[in-house]
């Protein structure tokens, strides 16, 4: 069959082929378990995790540039890859002895305090631990010079999922022109929409009230042009994310979100794993089930499972323990199985497995409302905060709209929703009768109980509160009993948060356990600051955009 | 809502960033008797938890001079004193000149710096290179450094005082804000809060970018002003980069902390005043990465992790203002350090508590009273090493 050939990429010095639109990470996963990373304090064994280019699962050096995310990069021919943060190997890392010589955790808020003498050599130690990658070869032209791309617009949607494309479809249909930033290497065409791929951007600054004030959106094309996107109307349908979930290893490498799975898998459902444990009991297990259903082979659910998920599973024959605690795994670099109890104070059992695929809960990404100054709302039945809306879907910052599973619409109402907000925007009258329902704004969401539950039984194994900067549980429990509150100060005294996914992998977990002990509710306990950029932005980038953008957001 | 302990205290601190609480630990370890430290907001949610984290001696004013150095000893011995470690690493300051007219002024420093003591040296392009590995050749004519500069992480600082000062009996009430003074007869009786009036000979301003508005409060006219400055930090990295590196020309400042992340910010001018809050701008995120590429090329790959700002407490001859108000008894400032009332935080709030206990001080009148603005002539700019 004839197509674009295959690439050829050094992998820490051996050959490997990459076939035509696969990244980086799913070409090394069809030749078995990817091990790329150590973790940054303790070099804990780390996989790949999110398969959305956040986490610090997947990071490699390419042609001296350090934490590319192996998700998100397809390499041209002749990239050298090479693993960074392990020695010799990120299978067998000498400093992985860390994790055994501190199971307690290395306390630098308290440690390495005395004697004053020993202070520089304490430095000289500590500091070469931190990091992931060295800083860049100085001889690496890694970022393309090339000028930024920028656009000014009617209409920019951000988000090309199936929210932003109905949207940006009525629109295009009415004669509106619009913009889709959407962060896929390949999102699916837009018909009649300048669509700009592998984009993401930020909003800076927030706009002014009234008036014609533009919306100035920087951000970057991967992997490191400049983009400027002005526009007089932006729609946000950045969509959702599959939440963690705390256990004790719940870091171990085979351990990941189900878009991490999916991340791994040839075009054909191939994937580095056969027999993999899927927690959750609803449409996203099904998901799963539909892309490597044949990898699956049990069904945890911490609360009850939905009839179709019950139905798809008897039909492939898996085994499903509905209303279960994921309490540890075991395994040394890789799971290898998952010990479980039965909710009610059940039977304690264990599965092996060589995969837990998180399945159980979504996640809103809300980066862009935070960042325009939109008034949020918590939603305590999804445990996050959303936009507050109006009934055109319009955020309390005029002109700036809500779309799709970020703006906690439920699937039932996407179409009714995108229909109100393309009315708003031709400044046409809204459809009659009652807004589209969105997700609840009461109670708490089922984890939470979950976790309540969960917090009676005895642990065991590291409980990691953040993969990124290694906090443990303990630490941010330390942090309460030491009198500080709120998840302000509990990210600052503890680091949490503070890593490469700027806590989208710990901050929502940690906010419902300060709800619990702090006893009061979450929105008490503070909101969860979302600084720009949305993802990490190369300088290079940003540089280029400086010529002019020193007006940029000006009305 | 909190409740405060009691309805009368001897000192009252506004702020309770590093310099109130710093303050309040002088105060209790002087045996002052009750205090109360207030602050709107959550720990570290100013400047404390907002800054760069340097602590640098090379100044252009004496006396600024004498107060860092005195606050490096302090940040030295942090860790033993406070229990935290504050992780003060004394790999120095670059200051980078790019014309020959700076460099001289730098030499000025310079000279000044090694009359107080300090082995202050001037570098040559060569040993820039060596201090700032991968240094563009063009970026620079020369510099000074002095070794015994240094960056700390301020979070622990904030904890260690805090702890510290709640050990001695001092009351931290967060989220508690102060919204004026009774002063009848121009004596300090009384301070308003968000949770009560409380009685009160002393009140310490120590509030940081809100200094001014509370002073305005207490019905002083004051010459500090806030200025929003932005800052940004990169995805950590293995060290490659020992010292704070900074340029006056735009006000660049940027060093590699404990953690791997390079950390700083340059000058972008924004309006004056809090009302604006804290966001982050297109023109400083650009203008700092350019900055950044020019001087390290190698940087251009490096991701941006996150950007914020925070406030300075600005007065217009660059010195902070230490005293009692001629015109209020009682009325304590403890303000105005623009953007390096970290660094010099430990010398100065030791001033700061022996004014509000009614002591005699060991600064220069001229350069840190509050008095120095009430003239007919303002004091010129003394202090214009200001970065950020």
């Amino acid at each position: 069959m004839a197509g674009p050939p295959e690439r050829h990429v050094l992998f820490d010095r051996s050959p490997r082929n990459v076939r035509p639109g696969e990244t980086l990470l799913a070409a090394l996963a069809r030749t078995g378990w990817p091990a790329l990373q150590r973790s940054i304090r303790y070099h804990r064994p780390r996989g790949p995790y999110c398969g959305v280019g956040h986490c610090t699962g997947c990071l490699v050096r390419v042609n001296g540039r350090p934490n590319v995310r192996a998700c998100r990069f397809e390499p041209a021919d002749g990239d050298a890859v090479t693993t960074e943060n392990s020695w010799p190997s990120p299978r067998f890392d000498v400093l992985g002895v860390l994790d055994y010589l501190f199971p307690g955790g290395i306390d630098t808020l308290h440690g390495f305090r005395r004697p004053v003498w020993a202070t520089r050599a304490y430095h000289r130690v500590v500091r070469r631990l931190a990091g992931y990658g060295a800083a860049p070869d100085p001889a690496a032209a890694v970022v393309p010079s090339l000028p930024p791309l920028r656009r000014t617009v009617d209409v920019a949607i951000v988000g090309a999922g199936v929210a932003g494309r109905a949207l940006a479809a009525a629109l295009a249909g009415a004669g509106r022109p619009v913009v889709v930033i959407d962060r896929a290497l390949h999102p699916p065409a837009v018909p009649w929409a300048d669509l700009l791929p592998r984009t993401t951007v930020t909003f800076l600054p927030p706009p002014s009230p009234g008036g014609d004030a533009r919306f100035t959106l920087l951000g970057f094309e991967e992997p490191g042009r400049g983009v400027e996107v002005r526009a007089g109307t932006v729609v946000v349908a950045t969509g959702g994310y599959d939440a963690p979930l705390w256990f004790g290893g719940s870091d171990r490498p085979g351990v990941l979100t189900a878009e991490g799975a999916f991340a791994l898998l040839a075009p054909d459902g191939g994937a580095p794993f056969e027999r993999a444990v899927v927690v959750g009991g609803g449409e996203r297990v099904g998901e799963v089930l539909e892309r490597c259903g044949d990898a699956v082979a049990a069904i945890v659910a911490p609360n009850d499972v939905a009839p179709s998920v019950v139905r798809r599973a008897s039909e492939l024959d898996i085994p499903l323990y509905p209303r279960s605690l994921v309490l540890s795994t075991a395994g040394r670099s890789r799971v290898r199985s998952v010990a479980l109890r039965t909710r009610g104070q059940g039977p304690r059992f264990s599965l092996g497995c060589d995969a837990v695929v998180l399945a159980h809960r979504r996640l809103p990404t809300p980066q862009l409302f935070f960042q325009a100054g939109a008034r949020m709302e918590w939603r305590g039945g999804a445990g996050a905060y959303y936009p507050w809306l109006a009934d055109s879907g319009e955020t309390s910052v005029p002109s700036l709209f809500a779309l799709g599973e970020t703006a906690g619409f439920l699937p039932e109402g996407g179409a009714d929703a995108a229909g109100r907000v393309a009315a708003a925007i031709l400044g046409r009258p809204l459809p009659e009768g009652a807004p589209p329902p969105r997700v609840a704004s009461d109670g708490l969401p089922e984890v939470d109980g979950y976790y309540r539950e969960l917090a009676a039984e005895p642990r065991s194994g590291r409980w990691v509160a953040c993969p990124c900067e290694d906090v443990l549980l303990e630490e941010v429990e330390a942090a309460h009993r030491a009198g500080y509150r709120g998840i302000e100060v509990i990210k600052r005294y503890t680091g949490l948060g503070t890593g490469l996914c700027q806590g989208r992998y710990c901050l929502p977990d940690t906010l419902l356990l300060l709800a619990r002990l702090e006893a009061r509710p979450p929105p008490e306990v503070g909101y969860i600051t979302q600084r720009p950029p949305v993802v990490p932005t190369p300088l290079g980038a940003f540089a280029t955009l400086a010529e002019t953008a020193g007006e940029a957001g000006a009305p | 809502m909190t409740t405060l302990a009691r309805s009368e205290y001897r000192v009252v601190v506004v702020g309770a960033g590093i310099l109130g609480l710093y303050t309040a630990v002088h105060l209790a370890r002087a045996g002052a008797g009750p205090i109360l430290v207030v602050d709107r907001g959550f720990l570290s949610s100013g400047a404390s938890g907002r800054n760069g984290g340097g602590v640098r001696q090379q100044w252009e004013t004496r006396a600024t001079v004498r107060l860092a150095r005195e606050s490096v000893e302090a940040y030295r011995r942090f860790g033993v004193e406070f229990g935290y470690n504050v992780w003060f690493r004394q790999s120095g300051y670059v200051f980078l000149a790019e014309t020959e007219a700076e460099l001289a002024r730098l030499r000025a420093v310079h000279d000044l710096v090694r009359s107080e003591g300090l082995p202050s040296e001037v570098l040559g392009p060569d040993r820039v290179a060596a201090l700032v590995p991968g240094i563009a050749p063009d970026a620079s004519v020369g510099g000074t450094y002095l070794g015994s500069d240094g960056t700390l992480y301020p979070f622990p600082a904030v904890w260690g005082v805090y702890e510290a000062a709640r050990a001695l009996g001092v009351e931290v009430a967060l989220g508690v804000e102060a919204v004026g003074v009774d002063a009848p007869g121009g004596h300090v009786a009384a301070v308003a809060t968000s949770a009560g009036r409380v009685a009160t000979p002393v009140v310490v301003n120590a509030a940081g970018g809100w200094s001014a508005e509370f002073s305005r409060q207490a019905g002083l006219s004051v010459a500090n002003v806030a200025t929003r400055h932005e800052i940004l930090a990169t995805e950590p990295m293995k060290p490659f980069l020992d010292p704070m590196v900074v340029r006056p020309s735009d006000g660049l400042y940027f060093s590699q902390t404990m953690r791997g992340e390079l950390v700083g910010g340059v000058t972008v001018p924004h309006p004056a005043g809090t009302a604006a809050g804290m966001p982050s701008s297109p023109a400083f995120l650009t203008t700092m990465a350019r900055a950044l590429v020019r001087l390290l090329p190698r940087l251009s790959s490096l991701g941006v992790l996150r950007a914020w700002s925070g406030f300075y407490d600005d007065t217009p001859d660059g010195l902070p203002v230490i005293g009692e108000d001629p015109r209020l008894k009682g009325f304590v400032h403890g303000n105005g350090f623009g953007g390096h009332g970290f660094m010099l935080a430990p010398a100065a709030t030791r001033r700061v508590a022996r004014a509000a206990l009614g002591e005699p001080i060991d600064l220069d009148p001229a350069a840190f009273s509050p008095a120095r603005f009430l003239a007919p002539t303002r004091p010129p700019a003394a202090e214009r090493l200001l970065l950020g």
